[in-house]
């Protein structure tokens, strides 16, 4: 109570607030006990989360993967774009990069 | 927190003399429970204290200085350091306290909705009936957030600025409810002015 003046009554309610120190009994250790269970339910959480939906999108996934095979097969050549095509699409695709970049930095920035 | 990096063991032998500041910049930096130990046993006392006179029962104001210190190490990297590590672990305890309390009242409400009569109101300041001291008699006068205030002023000896901290109210308002909590306990208590000193 640094920032006013005490008198009488602040010196009285103060030693009927006063009370023994609790002795810590072991408190600390149940406290950091509960810490570190909570630290490694952290951490095995998400290697358990990645092997059961890993495990349970296994199958979808292959499904899908020989679906789109299938369809690539059935798509027109013409379609896809030529290496030379893409020369000359060259500097707008790098500066799309480079604003994909900076965006992404910016928004790591700014949530720092 | 953020999980950067391993969790680090040392030895607390070494903790008892650094300063509070250090400790936590050890636990933020390298998840250092040893160090955190060490804010806890140094604080433990002060904290617990705090939430028994602000509930009125030893058992649950343990279990909320448990949850408190938990809360603490989740948000430890908000501790920027400008004020006492304890006034922010009493303002981490005192958010503990109101969030248990919502929750109390809001658990109340669905066994009302429901039909069932709540047992208790949890978390209320409630000392059991056989060891009422002076102290309980003159809380017993205040609200709840007068309760707090002059806790956190009498009896953990914070600042009128670092109880605007921890209770979000400005430092006016802090003075005004103890200014307020005073008279209560005058009118109430019956004190004369020349009965203190």
């Amino acid at each position: 109570m640094v920032d006013r003046m005490k008198d009488a009554e602040d010196r009285l309610l103060e030693s009927m607030f006063q009370s023994e120190p609790i002795a810590d009994d072991g408190f600390s250790d149940r406290v950091i006990w509960r810490v570190w269970r909570r630290i490694w339910l952290r951490r095995l959480t998400l290697p358990m989360a990645m092997l059961v939906g890993g495990a349970i999108a296994i199958k979808p996934a292959l499904q899908l993967v020989q679906v789109g095979s299938g369809l690539l097969s059935a798509v027109p050549q013409e379609l896809f774009a030529t290496p030379a095509a893409l020369v000359s699409q060259l500097p707008i695709i790098l500066f799309a990069g480079t604003v994909l970049v900076v965006g992404m930095l910016s928004t790591r920035m700014l949530e720092e | 927190m953020a999980f950067h990096g391993e969790i680090v063991i040392t030895s607390t032998a070494s903790q008892s003399d650094v300063s509070d500041q250090f400790l936590v910049a050890k636990v933020v930096s390298a998840q250092d429970t040893a160090a955190y130990g060490e804010l806890i046993r140094r604080h433990q006392s002060q904290v617990r204290n705090f939430l028994r006179k602000l509930t009125g029962d030893i058992s649950s104001a343990d279990d909320l200085a448990q949850d408190c210190f938990l809360h603490a190490w989740n948000k430890l990297q908000t501790f920027t350091g400008r004020g006492s590590f304890i006034g922010w672990l009493l303002k981490v305890a005192y958010t503990t306290f109101l969030q248990s309390k919502r929750k109390s009242k809001r658990y109340a409400e669905i066994l009302d909705e429901a039909g069932y009569v709540a047992q208790t109101e949890a978390r209320s300041y409630t000392p059991q009936a056989d060891e009422i001291s002076d102290l309980d008699k003159l809380l017993a006068v205040l609200t709840e957030d007068e309760r707090a205030i002059m806790i956190l002023s009498y009896a953990c000896g914070l600042s009128h600025r670092e109880i605007s901290g921890a209770t979000g109210l400005p430092v006016g308002t802090v003075k005004s409810v103890i200014f307020r909590g005073k008279e209560k306990i005058r009118k109430s208590f019956d004190i004369k002015d020349n009965q203190y000193g």
